[in-house]
């Protein structure tokens, strides 16, 4: 899986590994924890954290390390904890192995480091009456709690919000200053990591192709996939580009096997015959720098030119109206309620690319809800078209389906794992009274197929046999069969690598060419609601707190809450001070238990 | 398909395959009518065993009817009653479990309700109360079954409902235009079959002791048919002096309920999709 990887991390230094889903980060992480999967073994190698050789540790030798010495800050907090356990309990417990006497106040003086109040009443709390960013806190305090030598840090803000993320990755280099302990942080954006790191580390299908000091190897990438991964995402600033849109994906563990040569010479844009055959080893490329390429210097070549999209369509007939739709959800003896969306209102062109942003918890999600009818407004009215859709009725149903469709988050979950592509792209021809013979359909789903850019060949495939990207273009197709004029996607790219991501992004602009489509974009990424979208709304807590054209939004938010979401993204250029705004609701625990009454509608 | 033939469900699947065999061909294995009275030869052993006669392969009970024949028509009723009355409780509970999963809110607070209650009751008793109120008979006792254990497929149900109707894909079919009903079918009913095949395999287990139980103290069948639980009821008395009366019949429930559970653990261990998953990653 992994080769050849060596790196070097000094006292008080922060090492960035820096990947997509499967070139083996997490590994990395799991060889220094003893927690290898089932097949998967050290073949080779060492790693020292001076004089002990973390690959070979007696048991005990492990146990007195792993903790004590090497502290680990997990992906998911919430379920790091343990939920029937008063934080002062695992506090205790954690401080107790670490044999530190007076623990209540080393404790609260951790959480105090942190950067949380009130640690007295904190510590009498469940997990689940804090919030994911205060779990991470804590996780963070007991990381430290043991000085340790090293820190590993898999993905430590990815299951986080933004505003959250930024103040958690800052505090963590802030610890990290204070105490001169060596960091391991491992993470799936390059821009995150040229942030805090000192040195990164770029891994490729298991093998690091590039290795350098952050801030150079941001500015200057001597490997082609390093530059095709900065080309690929989109920017906060400067005039919108194409996104560089690499073909095919990474080979996986099986493929590997049968690759002689460099394993990204089939997707590089420059790679030459030799690539193929001749393994690159590693060569320095400028002061530092380390890359595993046969042509070191020819990465700047690869450019992507051009805007992304034709000029934006003048905004015919609208689409989508919402007035003043509000929701307020219920428990079930109605006896309180929350607002989950408050007053909002909103029109959508007829090819108009609308984004909405937002914090997780902010009404995002119940406004696509809402439009769909899979919640009926409590006040306010949902006009598709010419027809006011608002009461949900099975009449409101059938004129939604040439109207608005929906494109689902997570590919995983919205693709029956029992039915074949297929069927599954064609399911709206199958509904409803006079449902189409199975030859009409496949003909539609091959024409759909080809619409997202998948060949024929996966008809009679299962969701399971596709790839992440493969299964949210299946997704789309599905969406598209019945011709609607506006597509709802709810972060529909946040689970998806930056390649990946890059040729969806491509496709919704190409659809829009082609069928003159329009979108509402729900996401929490602002860079890819900038590349994609003319105008964007902002969301929090409900409300509908800040809506214009995307360009002006962005660099004259006038709404407080924009101007946070906008300042916890780390700015392009690494020589710019990145100066996120500290978060109320991080600072100071809430009074009741704050997440009793956290809309989450059951159907 | 390869996975389906784990050691637990063949075995189980024989066995109930063995048993199905001697229940269809009952009239033409058996050489005596099961009620036929025999006062001359009562209690004889098994004719392999000093004073038996080879006429009653396995012995005869104390109004000399053939065991071999009883066991053999026995089977009959014991098969009929756990097809027909598991089958009956799990469309009854899936139904329901359906319901509430997907629907949710008031129907679902109802079912839910409703099946606590039910199971408050202690289930014996329960279908004792019924047998008495509904009289015997062999429907009568399939009626009780279905009317005491229906609850345990709704439970057990409606929780992988509640899983599978959270899934996007249903709320996409929704989207697509299918109605509810087609939705449960064409999304939700898969998803929660092998769960339910894997139930109705136990509960055909449940239903054969059930059975035998309200044969035993007299409330089952009428007393004309041959049931199981009836036989050790009339083998009791004379245990000391003919165990094999008493332990032939055991054996034969024995012997099935072990099949239908056998076969269901398998079924669950090779149909659960969690398993399934666990085991190829």
């Amino acid at each position: 899986m992994i080769r050849r990887l060596t790196f070097n991390l000094a006292p008080g230094r922060i090492l960035g590994i820096v990947g997509e889903s499967g070139a083996g980060k997490t590994m990395i992480g799991r060889v220094i924890a003893h927690a290898l999967p089932a097949g998967f073994a050290v073949t080779g190698g060492s790693l020292r954290l001076d004089d002990d050789n973390l690959v070979r540790l007696t048991p005990a030798r492990r146990r007195a390390l792993l903790g004590r010495d090497i502290a680990f800050v997990p992906q998911e907090p919430m379920t790091a904890l343990n939920p029937v356990m008063t934080i002062g309990a695992q506090f205790s417990e954690h401080l107790k192995r670490l044999g530190i006497t007076s623990r209540r106040t080393r404790a609260l003086e951790l959480l105090d480091a942190v950067h949380l109040r009130d640690g007295a009443a904190l510590l009498r709390r469940y997990p689940h009456q804090l919030s994911g960013g205060m779990c991470q806190r804590v996780l963070i305090a007991m990381a430290f709690a043991g000085r340790p030598r090293v820190i590993v840090a898999d993905e430590p803000t990815t299951a986080l919000d933004v505003t959250i993320q930024a103040r958690i990755v800052q505090l963590m280099a802030e610890l990290q200053r204070n105490a001169g302990t060596a960091m391991l942080f491992i993470t799936h954006d390059l821009r995150l990591a040229s942030r805090i790191c000192d040195e990164i580390v770029v891994l490729y299908a298991g093998r690091a192709v590039e290795r350098g000091p952050a801030a150079s190897l941001l500015a200057e990438p001597a490997h082609p996939y390093t530059r095709s991964l900065q080309l690929a995402s989109p920017t906060m600033t400067g005039p919108r580009r194409a996104l560089l849109a690499l073909a095919h994906r990474m080979p996986g563990l099986l493929e590997l096997a049968g690759m002689s040569g460099c394993r990204f010479a089939p997707r590089c844009p420059i790679a030459e015959a030799d690539c193929l055959t001749m393994d690159p080893l590693d060569r320095a490329a400028g002061p530092m720098r380390v890359a595993a390429c046969l042509r070191v210097d020819g990465a700047h070549r690869i450019a992507v030119s051009g805007l992304p999209v034709a000029p934006a369509i003048a905004s015919g007939k609208p689409v989508l109206r919402l007035h003043d739709a509000s929701k307020r959800f219920r428990s079930f003896w109605g006896a309180t309620g929350t607002w989950a969306v408050h007053d909002a209102s909103l029109v959508i062109g007829a090819g108009e690319f609308v984004g909405l942003v937002g914090e997780s918890g902010s009404g995002k999600s119940t406004v696509a809800r809402l439009i769909m009818g899979l919640e009926r407004a409590t006040s306010g009215r949902v006009v598709l078209g010419d027809r006011d859709v608002t009461r949900a009725s099975a009449a409101d149903a059938r004129h939604r389906l040439h109207w608005a469709q929906m494109v689902f988050q997570d590919p995983q979950s919205a693709l029956n794992p029992r039915r074949m592509v297929g069927d599954i792209v064609t399911q709206v021809l199958q509904a409803g009274r006079r449902p189409l013979d199975r030859t009409r359909r496949m003909e539609r789903a091959r024409e759909l197929l080809a619409e997202v850019g998948l060949g024929a060949d996966l008809l009679e495939r299962y969701p399971a046999q596709l790839s992440g990207g493969q299964r949210q273009r299946v997704n789309i197709a599905r969406a598209l069969c019945a011709v609607p004029r506006l597509l709802v996607a709810d972060e529909i790219v946040s689970g998806l690598d930056v390649s990946v991501q890059a040729q969806l992004l491509a496709l919704l602009l190409r659809l829009r060419a082609e069928r003159g489509i329009a979108l509402l974009f729900i996401s929490h990424d602002l860079s890819v609601v900038r590349h994609l979208c003319e105008r964007v709304l902002v969301m929090h807590r409900g409300d509908i707190v800040e809506q214009g054209p995307t360009e002006t939004v962005f660099a004259s938010p006038r709404h407080p809450y924009t101007r946070r979401l906008l300042a916890a993204v780390p700015p392009d250029d690494p020589a710019l001070p990145w100066q996120p705004f500290p978060d109320e609701a991080e600072l100071m625990p809430p009074a009741g238990p704050p997440r009793a009454a956290v809309a989450v509608p059951s159907r | 398909m390869n996975a389906l033939l784990s050691g637990r469900v063949l075995v189980g699947a024989a066995l109930i395959l063995f048993v199905s065999l001697c229940a269809m061909f009952a009239p033409l294995l058996a050489s005596h009518d099961p009620g036929e009275q025999d006062l001359l030869n009562i209690l004889l052993p098994p004719a392999w065993s000093s004073g038996g006669d080879a006429a009653f392969p396995l012995g005869t009970d104390s109004l000399g009817r053939d065991q071999f024949a009883r066991l053999l028509y026995g089977a009959r009723l014991a098969l009929l009653v756990a097809v027909t009355a598991a089958c009956g409780a799990a469309v009854l509970g899936t139904v329901l479990a359906h319901i509430a999963g997907y629907f949710g809110g008031f129907l679902d607070w109802l079912i839910g309700r409703a099946v606590e209650v039910w199971m408050s009751f202690p289930p014996v008793i329960l279908s004792l109360i019924l047998m008495v109120g509904l009289g015997t008979g062999a429907d009568r006792v399939v009626l009780a079954i279905v009317l005491v254990d229906w609850t345990r497929f709704c439970r057990v149900l409606r929780a992988e409902v509640l899983v599978t109707t959270q899934r996007d894909y249903v709320t996409a079919a929704r989207l697509s235009g299918f109605t509810h009903l087609q939705t449960l079918i064409r999304e939700i009913l898969p998803a929660t079959l092998p769960l339910l095949i894997t139930l109705l395999s136990l509960e055909m287990g449940i239903a054969v002791i059930v059975e035998a139980i309200l044969s035993f103290v007299g409330l089952g069948v009428a007393a004309d048919q041959v049931a199981w639980g009836q036989m050790i009821a009339d083998a009791r008395s004379n245990f000391a002096l003919a165990p094999w009366t008493l332990l032939l019949p055991m054996a034969a429930i024995f012997f099935t309920v072990t099949g239908f559970n056998l076969l269901g653990d398998g079924l669950r261990r090779t149909l659960d999709v969690r398993q399934t998953i666990a085991r190829s990653a």
